[in-house]
């Protein structure tokens, strides 16, 4: 298929930072601080999905009313799991668990390789090919370099064939900790939000393309405000 | 690149789901319960419309059904078919159970699934591991969610909830937990 003879959404061709848009009846009063930015990485994504029937969505940030109304509206069906809260408490946990231990039992064994497979034992369980789309967001900036991989795999494996994933790289070191949601069908809000994880790494292109190597294809988005959108192809 | 295959690229369907306005769950004052451990059978619920309440403090293991409203404070391990009838889990409640009901709306834990005839409402102190199957869904800020949301069509679920009804008189009351994950 002529990707480019396919009608495309409307908007402009970069991304631009721009105010708070006004809350629609899907979402609630804009909190201070939170910015909506154009996001054509979110544009194609939709694209690409856009004729799948009774595709699935799978979005990896904080459940939001906004973002679930807006594919729910569209036919999709929508998975959530806050992936990087879910980490973060499975890795206290962990950590407790090991004060409470006795002395010396087993506690050599534990590596963060250890842990990323433990964690993913009880994540992202779902069947493969469950997903024709995945709202990453910018988790990936906060994985460390064992649960990174680990995840991309399982990604890969719950996506539909064709299926793709959005995913955000910030370009230097994150000043604050967002959750984002759908706000239309070229927007995305940026909602400060208590840090959960500190910023891991900022990604070199090369490093986001090695990444996401076993996947088809890829485009990325260069915003203004120092956010890359890539959007991934399997 | 970016080609797309010709396998399941027909029209989307048409929109089911509308969001609610996030308000404030109401709940009417509720009746209390003994205190002390109860068994599934013996949860009653008064004349339909009037509220029970499983309050804090009170574990409960089994199914519970009924016409009245229930709010939830306490623990539930089972199952909860109310199906006419609105549920709410409380700030406190912990559900381990599939929950079924015309509403429903959480503000606690709930580990099951929930399926409602017309709405599920997901408060800011809300955490729900399970699935969603509901016509109209909202969710406020803080909520947190782990599973999949599906919606249906209005009334879909109360014909099936009175079938389920039928169906759960036969069902003993320490009936296991269905898994909730997907």
């Amino acid at each position: 298929m002529n990707w480019m003879a396919k009608p495309r959404f409307g908007g402009t061709a970069t991304a631009t930072a721009r105010p708070p848009a006004k809350p629609g009846p899907a979402t609630t009063a804009a909190a201070p601080g939170t910015s909506v930015r154009v996001s054509n990485g979110l544009k194609e994504f939709l694209w690409l999905i856009s004729d799948v029937r009774n595709g699935r969505i799978l979005d990896l940030g904080q459940v939001s009313q906004a973002t679930l109304t807006f594919f729910i509206e569209k036919g999709y069906r929508v998975s959530t799991e806050d992936f990087l809260r879910s980490w973060k408490e499975f890795l206290s946990a962990e950590e407790e668990r090991m004060r409470m231990a006795p002395v010396g039992e087993e506690m050599d064994k534990i590596s963060q390789a250890i842990l990323a497979e433990k964690f993913l034992e009880t994540s992202l369980q779902y069947p493969e090919g469950s997903f024709h789309g995945v709202l990453a967001w910018d988790l990936f900036d906060y994985f460390d370099a064992e649960l990174m991989p680990r995840v991309m795999d399982r990604l890969y494996t719950l996506l539909h064939p064709a299926g793709s994933v959005l995913a955000l790289f910030h370009s230097r070191p994150a000043e604050r900790f967002h959750r984002y949601r759908v706000v239309d069908a070229q927007s995305v809000e940026l909602l400060p939000a208590p840090t959960l994880a500190v910023h891991a790494r900022v990604f070199r292109n090369r490093e986001i393309l090695d990444l996401f190597g076993k996947f088809r294809s890829s485009k990325t988005f260069v915003g203004r405000d120092q956010l890359r959108e890539g959007l991934f192809l399997k | 690149m970016w080609s797309k295959s010709a396998e399941g690229k027909e029209s989307s369907q048409a929109p089911q789901a509308t969001a609610l306005d996030p308000v404030t769950p109401k709940v009417a004052s509720p009746s209390v319960m003994a205190a002390s451990p109860v068994s599934a059978s013996a949860i009653t619920t008064p004349a339909p419309g009037a509220s029970s309440t499983i309050s804090a403090g009170l574990r409960i293991h089994g199914e519970i059904s009924g016409t009245g409203d229930l709010y939830i404070d306490g623990e539930v391990q089972g199952s909860v078919r109310f199906g006419q009838s609105k549920v709410t889990v409380g700030p406190h409640g912990r559900v381990q159970a599939d929950i079924e009901a015309r509403e429903i709306v959480i503000e606690g834990t709930v580990q099951g699934n929930l399926k409602a005839a017309e709405s599920v409402r997901l408060g800011g102190t809300s955490h729900v591991q399970g699935s969603l199957m509901t016509p109209r869904v909202a969710i406020e800020d803080g909520a947190r969610l782990r599973g999949k949301v599906e919606t249906t069509r209005a009334g879909e679920l109360k014909r099936g909830a009175a079938a389920g009804q039928a169906k759960s008189a036969e069902v003993p009351a320490t009936a296991p937990v269905t898994a909730t994950k997907e």
